[in-house]
């Protein structure tokens, strides 16, 4: 392959559709991409492993950006840090925002700034967690970043994937996004505070995530004024 | 942070009469006391996962992915295609494209300009235009 071929290769590695490779590159861009997903999950698989090994119990959590992830997260490590000691791993294309949010509430946090990256996958985790004594933590949650479509290709290593939406982004929402819905454990849908004053379809985005996971469990919260945290502290198995 | 750097900065003036544990040692304690220092690079958006510290002027490439523990100093470059972790790139430092360093030190005023090079437990240093010329001591 000459030096051209393989930048272009390279660059097309992290790009989403093969219709963008030239035809003499198409197969290889193909068995790379295959290739590539097959990796992040099987150091997906040994993440979890390691995790289990130490007895923690893992989440992520994904959804739009301003969904309220990191709300919730504050709330869940306002109400679990007294008693169980949380590692949260932040991901966001910049700044240290929620990190620092989260960190008030006596967790520790790690950042991930993920740059030209749309979302976490598990080399980010796995390179993290190789430099920690995982015996020092109970509950690893991973706060993705704020995205509904390209999380879904690549899975963490976590017990459980959390997806989250607020009804402030319509409800639509979830029948436009069935990746993420398919495989996660938990539909969280969010800023239920707001319902009268936008009339949002709620049973819509209810009936939604169950007709394209009917295993998943859905929840209403809101991170401004704890409603319903208990019963997703209780899903999450607290 | 600048005590363990500046030790580590004398050991590695010898590099042959290095003893591994007490580098290892200096570097375990440097990385656990690094914090963040992110914001004053030129360069598009890596990839960084804290912490990582990066002196002024420090330019870096395309799809590189920094950290955790890592520190670069000032006007150093790291060029495209580039993963660093657990590594200390001293001053005046080119490294790329398409390295791959972990739990490396490079010392100050190297330059690499070679692709493709994907090390562990090294120091690296000197002036080397060809794989074949690369001065490194194992840590």
């Amino acid at each position: 392959m000459s030096n051209k071929e393989k930048k272009e290769f390279s660059r097309i590695k992290e790009v989403e559709s093969t219709n963008l490779a030239r035809d003499e590159i198409r197969d290889e861009v193909i068995e790379t991409k295959k290739a590539v997903e097959k990796e992040n999950d099987q150091l997906a698989s040994r993440v979890h492993q390691n995790f289990l090994d130490n007895n923690i119990k893992s989440f992520d959590i994904v959804g739009a950006i301003g969904s309220g992830k990191t709300a919730l997260l504050e709330r869940i490590a306002e109400k679990l840090s007294p008693k169980f000691r949380m590692l949260v791993i932040c991901g966001d294309i910049t700044t240290r925002v929620d990190a620092d949010r989260i960190e008030k509430h006596n967790t520790e946090t790690i950042q991930i700034n993920t740059g030209r990256e749309c979302a976490l996958n598990a080399y980010h985790i796995h390179q993290i967690i190789k430099n920690k004594d995982l015996q020092n933590y109970d509950i690893i949650f991973i706060e993705n970043v704020g995205n509904l479509i390209c999380p879904s290709e690549f899975i963490l290593g976590t017990d459980k994937r959390i997806t989250v939406v607020s009804i402030t982004e319509g409800e639509w929402v979830i029948e436009k996004h069935p990746m993420l819905f398919k495989m996660s454990d938990i539909a969280v849908i969010n800023k239920i505070d707001l319902k009268e004053r936008l009339g949002t379809n709620i049973e819509k985005m209810i009936a939604d995530a169950k007709r394209f996971n009917p295993k998943i469990e859905v929840i209403t919260t809101s991170a401004k004024t704890g409603e319903n945290i208990d019963n997703l502290l209780k899903l999450l198995g607290f | 942070m600048n005590e363990e750097l500046t030790k580590i900065e004398q050991i590695i003036i010898n590099p042959k009469a290095i003893k591994k544990s007490d580098v290892q040692d200096l570097m375990k304690t440097f990385f656990a006391k690094l914090k963040n220092r992110i914001e004053n690079y030129v360069g598009d958006y890596p990839t960084f996962i804290e912490p990582v510290y990066l002196e002024d002027n420090v330019k870096i490439g395309d799809d590189v992915l920094l950290g955790p523990n890592v520190y670069v100093g000032i006007n150093s470059e790291i060029r495209d295609y580039v993963e660093i972790s657990n590594t200390i790139i001293f001053d005046n430092v080119k490294v790329g494209k398409n390295f791959k360093l972990e739990n490396c030190i490079v010392a100050k005023n190297s330059s690499f300009n070679f692709t493709d090079l994907n090390i562990k437990n090294n120091l690296l240093m000197g002036v080397a235009n060809l794989k074949t010329e690369l001065e490194n001591y194992g840590l």
